[in-house]
């Protein structure tokens, strides 16, 4: 899909470009007669490739509807998209807005919390507790 | 397991994880991301980008987390040479290296004075503030944590996270009426987030398992969740326990009806909590098995919570496998 956005983008310029081109050359010629039919048409059909161009080589749609939505980044979690930052982290896509208020790991639970409150010395005792268990899951 | 990624770091990281993240110090720190030319070119060639500096935050709270000092003392002077001493962020994240540097709480105490000192001189230092009492908690002085909270969202109403964190410690401390009222003041903030409903729904059913109002409460709550998002596995676990709690409750007070109508909390019809209760089994069985036929890991959800979800199934004996 990507493929054939960018060749459609391609062609679609080119000629939008060679139109331009050819309607400026001809006022400059024929001050004073109409614009050829050929001009026009090459016109229209480069815009409408370059149009179609731009939507195929669109990112994919996110659902609209909140729950839909929602419900999609439940599912599927997040996932990489084949970019990496220089440092070597895959950039993932879109995750639960709201994790930040760390409302879904429980009372008191294991999960990190909230990020200006967080427990380093907890986080820390855990992980010494865990290394000298042995290091295994 | 879950993906160890310093750029989006997951939700729930278990020390092993933690420890790949932290592995991953001497990689980042390999290259320096600002650049050592004089001022005009550095701007030109510079290579950070926003994602350079969330890395470097992430991997300064790994590095503390498996004890790796050497590498997070790197970072934070990196941090504190791009951004200054003075910036608010940073004075909270010196405070937190400090904080997992204390060997005992004397030398926490001694944390705690050095962010007093800091909010004497700005009392509108948020991060800070939050560090605080993030101290006073460490220390196991909830109480005080309440009181330092209770003025920061007086202070700052709109802060979420601070009500939020409230609400928990209310809840840890078994004060369910105010932990409800923290978290529908997140709700007042962010009326679309999922979660803060869920939870506000457990809220209400820990609190009182048996009463109607607190029950019917909880179904609207965990109803509301599972409608801003069609897939939530907590709600739709919500919901159907409490329908099941429910539904002999509603069966068994329907000779009382003017009891029911002096509370303010209309209780549902029992035809709909079943209805509700079915629609949430159906569900819960569609996820269940959408994620035993999905690749481990490829699914958003977590092992324990399928196997919560699984178990609740097996105990009403009708899952279709």
């Amino acid at each position: 899909m990507a493929i054939l956005g960018t060749a459609f983008n391609a062609v679609g310029l080119i000629f939008l470009t060679h139109a331009v081109y050819s309607s400026s050359e001809h006022t400059a010629a024929f001050p004073h007669s109409p614009l050829p039919l050929d001009i026009t048409i090459e016109l229209i059909v480069s815009i409408l490739v370059l149009s179609a161009g731009i939507v195929a080589s669109s990112p994919q749609l996110k659902p609209i509807r909140w729950a839909k939505w929602g419900g999609k980044v439940a599912r599927e979690g997040q996932r990489g998209e084949g970019r990496w930052t220089r440092e070597g982290e895959e950039i993932l896509s879109e995750g639960d807005g709201f994790a930040f208020l760390g409302l879904d790991n429980g009372i008191g639970g294991d999960g990190e919390g909230r990020r200006g409150f967080w427990d380093v010395r907890g986080k820390r005792k855990e992980y010494t507790a865990w290394v000298k268990k042995g290091g295994e899951n | 397991m879950a993906h160890a990624n310093l750029l989006t770091p997951p939700s729930r990281i278990p020390p092993q994880t933690a420890l790949q993240l932290s592995q991953k110090a001497p990689l980042v720190l390999s290259s320096a991301p600002t650049s050592s030319l004089p001022w005009p070119l550095s701007l030109l060639f510079s290579r950070e980008t926003p994602e350079t500096w969330a890395i470097h935050e992430n991997l300064l709270l790994a590095a503390l987390r498996t004890g790796d000092d050497a590498a997070a003392r790197q970072i934070l002077d990196r941090l504190t040479t791009r951004f200054g001493a003075g910036n608010e962020r940073m004075i909270a994240l010196k405070g937190l290296y400090d904080e997992a540097l204390a060997k005992d709480d004397k030398e926490l105490e001694k944390v705690f004075n050095d962010y007093e000192k800091v909010l004497k001189e700005d009392p509108t230092n948020v991060s800070v503030r939050k560090r605080r009492i993030a101290v006073l908690k460490s220390l196991g002085r909830t109480a005080d944590a309440i009181t330092a909270l209770t003025v920061l969202v007086e202070n700052s109403p709109t802060d979420a996270e601070a009500w939020a964190e409230l609400s928990e410690l209310y809840a840890s401390s078994g004060a369910w009426g105010q932990a409800i009222f923290c978290l529908e003041e997140v709700l007042l903030v962010m009326p679309n987030a999922w979660s803060a409903h869920a939870q506000v729904a457990t809220l209400h059913y820990l609190s009182s398992s048996t009463s109607v109002p607190a029950l019917t409460l909880a179904l609207r709550h965990f109803a509301r969740a599972v409608e801003l998002n069609d897939s939530y596995l907590r709600g739709y676990y919500g919901l159907k326990l409490v329908s099941q709690k429910l539904l002999p409750l509603l069966s068994e007070s329907s000779g009382s009806k003017r009891n029911a109508e002096e509370d303010d909390v209309a209780p549902p019809k029992p035809q709909s909590v079943k209805k509700l209760e079915e629609i949430a089994t159906a569900k819960l069985g569609e996820i269940v098995r959408q994620c035993s036929a999905t690749k481990q890991g490829q699914s958003g959800y977590s092992q324990a919570e399928i196997e919560a979800a699984r178990e609740l199934l097996n105990r009403d004996g009708r899952t279709e496998r």
